[in-house]
This record gives structure tokens, sequence and C-alpha cells, in this order.
């Protein structure tokens, strides 16, 4: 009887295993040779991957590209330990890690992001903001929304007598550490250098002022809700969210809001300090870009890069090569929502990596 | 002049059904808008919901949960081969041979596997299973599931065998029965009811797993697993993709999280009403 029970259970099993095999192979859309290059990390990067690894396959049927959106950091030592084929990731690797990888890796920034600064006063439009007057707000130094270190920058605008609700990411962010990473880096003497990284130890938040989100949807959210708050999200979220966006001062002292081209900008002249190969030391990449001079570029701009390996074994070099070609031609017409192309000079560079990659020992 | 008793005792009893209605409403809350957001999803994408892979982010298509749906009912299923049997032998074993050490030591370590978070069980697998095999895998997940799943099996299948009462033991050994098959004609065949239902509350419980999956089957939402051997590919499943779609800018993914949250609660209560089916309380 136990026999039986068993033998009516492996039957079970084979026929579930027969049925979902037949299911996978009826739904597949195409039953070409496939490819299949799987990439781990930046989950900034994901949806724009996502949708690359879709919009490739007309061009070539047989590139199937999966990605996991599992963070920066853990898409780089999955990288290093070679599970995944490729990496996305917000920094590039550090100079440390480039030094131990060195010649056998290329890193491409291959899409822009914006970090906007959101704000939700009733009537108040165009709010022009700087590096130094936000870093007295999240120390909770500027409590009032017609404090005079914000109507200065203001003039003309009536803006309340009103207390500042400051939003920031509860969570562990990268767009928290743009966002503080430009804070440093364009007033140094009132956000030092610990208060830059994903989690800093927000002075506002001793004031009974600060609020937590978790997210750029929790951040969103708290800003929409709550009158008289300020705070920072990835580009796309106040958009689809229709968020006030704030104009932020450049370096050349320009109040600039975000939008492709002067995030473009930003790029371009981000690239005067950088590596002329993709094979490079892009550790400075990171900071490079955040507050960049030149004249119309946004202050609060990312970008994100891949990373590849320069040797694979077999036919992944072909599709690596294809996937890398393809990104920085097509792919650029076809960036997502919230995301901006890379410029020009930075595609042209981009493809010198198509000739780096070959086959191991080929 | 009211009466008090009589008063007092409908007060109490008010109160406790308000309070209880309390406890459960935010389950229903929840379950109420699974239904409906979801449900309105799975109508606009009717059978293509089911079978295809998700549309291009923020774009007025839908697509679907093909893969993710195809990971999960493998990821049930391997996980199950792999993990009822290991926990029904352990909690056989530890029934039966409760004096012993080896049995006390499985005991604390099942009841401990129940406090380790599910992410760091994920982790462990990955360096383990996805590092020396060099890539994420469907084969890698069932195993972090079936690590997940163990604890809570071994828990109530133990209770379920402690429950049935020593004499149909002796019974069994009376008319010359050899321990093992006691063990599996007469202690299972009681306990069946229970036994089922630990299995059951074991598998749903990781089918809506998402910690473990992260460092271990590589959410490859463009493969569809088309047979075994796609079990040593990566793959993806219905939490991981709600998981993560939940927490993009684009409506189009938003909604297909939602869509998956009600296939994932539809697979799970099927489960429970299948095995609900199948077994039968056995009346002693």
């Amino acid at each position: 009887m136990v026999l039986r029970r068993l033998a009516a259970l492996l039957l079970l099993v084979a026929v579930s295993m027969a049925l979902l095999s037949y299911a996978g192979q009826r739904w597949r859309p195409e039953a070409l040779d496939t490819i299949v290059l799987h990439g781990e990390g930046s989950s900034f990067l994901y949806p724009q991957v996502q949708a690359w690894s879709e919009e490739v396959r007309s061009t070539y049927p047989w590139l199937v590209v999966n990605y996991n959106p599992t963070g920066s950091g853990a898409g780089q030592s999955a990288f290093i330990k070679r599970v995944v084929d490729f990496a996305g990731s917000d920094p590039p690797l550090t100079g440390e890690a480039w030094e131990r990888l060195r010649g056998s890796v290329v890193q491409l920034p291959v899409v822009i992001g914006m970090v906007a600064v959101v704000y939700n006063v009733p009537g108040v439009e165009g709010l022009r903001l700087n590096a130094e007057v936000l870093a007295l707000i999240y120390r909770g130094e500027v409590e009032y929304w017609d404090d005079d270190a914000i109507s200065r920058l203001n003039p003309g605008v009536s803006l309340p007598h009103e207390r500042i609700i400051v939003v920031h990411r509860s969570d562990s962010s990268g767009t928290t550490q743009v966002f503080t990473l430009y804070l440093h880096k364009a007033a140094p003497s009132l956000w030092p250098q610990e208060l830059v990284g994903k989690s800093p130890d927000w002075p506002v938040d001793y004031t009974g002022r600060g609020i937590g989100g978790k997210g750029n949807q929790g951040v969103t959210e708290l800003v929409k809700r709550n009158p008289y708050s300020i705070g920072y999200v990835e580009y796309a979220y106040a958009v689809k969210e229709g968020l006030s966006i704030a104009l932020l001062e450049n370096r050349e002292g320009e109040y600039v809001a975000p939008s492709p081209e002067a995030a473009q900008e930003a790029a371009r002249n981000a690239l005067g300090s950088l590596p002329s190969s993709p094979d490079g030391d892009w550790s400075s990449g990171f900071d490079a870009i955040i507050y960049a001079p030149g004249r119309g570029s946004y202050p609060l701009t990312t970008w994100s890069f891949l990373l590849f390996y320069k040797e694979y074994p077999g036919p992944e070099a072909e599709a690596v090569r294809a996937f890398i070609g393809w990104i920085n031609t097509e792919g650029q017409k076809r960036v997502v929502e919230g995301y901006v192309p890379i410029p020009e000079e930075l595609r042209s560079l981009n493809l010198k990596a198509v000739d780096m990659i070959g086959v191991a020992g080929g | 002049m009211p009466d008090w008793r009589r008063v007092k005792d409908r007060l109490f009893t008010v109160v406790t059904v308000a309070l209880a209605l309390l406890a459960v409403a935010p389950l229903f809350h929840i379950l109420a808008t699974v239904v409906v957001r979801g449900g309105s999803v799975i109508v606009r994408g009717g059978v293509s919901f089911f079978t295809d892979p998700p549309a291009y982010p923020g774009s007025g298509e839908l697509g679907g949960v093909g893969p993710a749906l195809l990971g999960t009912l493998w990821l049930g299923l391997v996980t199950s081969l792999i993990g009822v049997p290991l926990a029904l032998l352990t909690a056989i074993y530890i029934v039966e041979y409760r004096e012993s050490r080896l049995a006390r030591i499985a005991r604390v370590f099942t009841s401990s596997l129940l406090e380790v978070p599910t992410v760091l069980i994920g982790m462990l697998v990955f360096l383990v299973v996805v590092v020396p095999m060099g890539r994420y895998s469907l084969a890698a997940g069932s195993i972090a599931l079936a690590i997940v799943m163990l604890p809570y099996t071994v828990s109530y299948v133990e209770r379920a065998l402690e429950g049935v009462p020593r004499t149909y033991r002796e019974a069994g050994y009376s008319i010359g029965m050899t321990r093992a098959q006691v063990v599996f004609q007469v202690v299972m065949g009681i306990a069946s009811r229970g036994v089922a239902a630990g299995i059951l509350i074991g598998v749903a419980k990781v089918l809506s797993e998402t910690a473990p999956l992260l460092f271990t089957i590589g959410s490859a939402r463009g493969s569809y697993p088309t047979g075994p051997q796609s079990l040593l590919e990566p793959g993806d499943a219905l939490p991981l993709l709600i998981f993560q779609f939940a927490q993009t800018p684009y409506s189009n993914w938003q909604d297909l999280a939602w869509g998956a949250a009600l296939l994932l609660t539809l697979i799970i209560l099927a489960i429970f009403a299948l095995l609900r089916l199948l077994f039968r309380e056995v009346k002693l």
C-alpha cells in the first residue's frame, strides 16, 4: 500500500514536470538557439536593462539578457566571483578593486539619471535652491519656508511662514549618497564628509522635523501628502507624480531645472577628468558627474555603469560584443522614461570596448 | 431593576466579537485590495497575463508573468521533492527515537532554524551552491526554499505524529508488525491529515518567500524553463517579481505586481483546498 502510494506520487511528479515543460516550450516566444547573458546589480538601472533586453531582440533575436536587481554592491561582488556575465553599478569599481582586476574589465557609463529636489508648497512653482540652503534645511537650521536664506534666492516669490517638513530616505540608498555628495561638494563647510553616505545621520532628525520614507516611492508619497515638505527622489518619480521640482544652482552659478539636455551637459563636462578608454580606472567617475562644471549642466546628475569582462568562454563573447554595440547605438534611442541617453562623445568612447572583448584563450 | 449579570454577559460578547473583527479586518482589507487591483489587471491581460514575459517598462502594454509563474511552479515542485522527504524523515526520527541524543539535537536545530532570517539562508546557498556552480539557478533556489521549509514542516508533522495514542502502536506491535510498518502504516495513516497539513503549510510558506530567492535564482525574467534541464539555469518567481516590480515607478510593472500577487494568493488557496479534499480526518 505504501509502495502504491509512492508510485502514484512519483507519477504525479512526472506528469506535472511534463506539463510544466510543455507549457514552457509552448509559451516561449521563439525556439531559436539563444545565447543568454546574465547580469546583476544596481536596481536603479534595472528597468532600463530589462527594457533593452526586450528591444535588443528585434536586432539580435538570439540574444537573451537577464538582470537581477540586487543592488550595486551585490552586483559587483557577483561579477568579481564570476557568477554573472556582467554587472550594473551606480558607482564604478573602486581604485583598489580595479587594480586587482586590472586590464580584464571594461566599465561603460550607459545611461544618465537625475535626482530631483521636490517640494510641496501650495502656490509656489519654480523654487530656486542651492546647496548651502539645502544643507541648512537638512541640518535643521533653516526652519521656516520664508527664512531669509530661501527668500534671498527667490525674489518676488511669496513664501509662507510655515515650518519645513524635511523628508529623506529611511533605507540605505544610492539616491541619498548622490544627494549628500552634492551637498558636500558644493557646500563643504556646511555639509562635512561624515554626512555623506547611503544612510547618514541626518542632523534635521534631532529637531523633530525630519521624517524618513522607504524607497523613492515612500519619499514621493510623504512629500505629496504633507504640505510644506521637501525631499529628493529619482527624477522619474518626481515627473510621474507631478511633484514640484526645484531649480538648483550649478557650479557656474546658474539655476537649472533637471532636463535631459542639462544632464547630458553635466556628463559631457565630467568626461574631462576621466579616462579615455573603457578599460581605464573610472573610480572617480561617480564623483565627477555630480556638481560637474559647465554652463547649463544640472548638478544632481548621475550615471550608471555596466561592467563587462574582456574575455568570455565561447559564444558569450560574441553576445557581449553585440550587446555593447547595440546599447551604444540603437539602445540610446530607446531609453525608458526617467532616464537620459548618454551624449555622442560617450557613445563613441563606449564603442571602443567592442574591440576589446574576445574569446578566452582565442 | 435591570439584570446586570445578563447585561455584563452581553457586553462581554459584543466586545469580544468587535475585537476579533478588528483583528481580522486588516487581513480582509489586504485580501480585498489584492483581489480588486489584481483582478482587474488579470482581466485586462487575459490569457497573455499568464504566458507572456513582462512588457517594456512605462509602456501602455502589460505583458505577463509567464516565466515567473512557471518558475514558481517548478520551485514548488522541486522544493517539495527535496524538502518533504527530508522533513518527514526528520520528524519521524525525532518522534520515534526521542531519547537519542541525535534526535534531541535535531529537534533543537530545526526549531532554531525558524529564527534564522531567510535572507541569510539565501546567502548561504549563494556561497555553497551558486558560486561553485558559477551561476544562479532554480535548483539553488529550491535548495534554499527546502531549508526554509524544513522547520515548519518538521514541527507540524512532529506534533501530528505525537498525537497518535500509544495504544495504536502497541496494537501494531502485538500483531507482529515491524517498527517501520508501525510508523508508515499505522501512525502515518492515523496522522495523515496532520502530516498533510504540515507539508502544505511548508509549501505555501515557501512559495511566497522572496528573500531566499534574491541571491539564488537570478531574476531571469526573459527565460522560460522548458524542462528539468532548465533547473540548472537562472529563473524567476512570482514573489520576487512582485517585490522588484513594486519598487519601480512604472505603472504597467506595478500592475503586473498586483496581478502576480492575486495569482500567488490563488495558487496558495488552491493548494489548501486541494489537500483538504484529498486528506480527510481519520476518526479514532
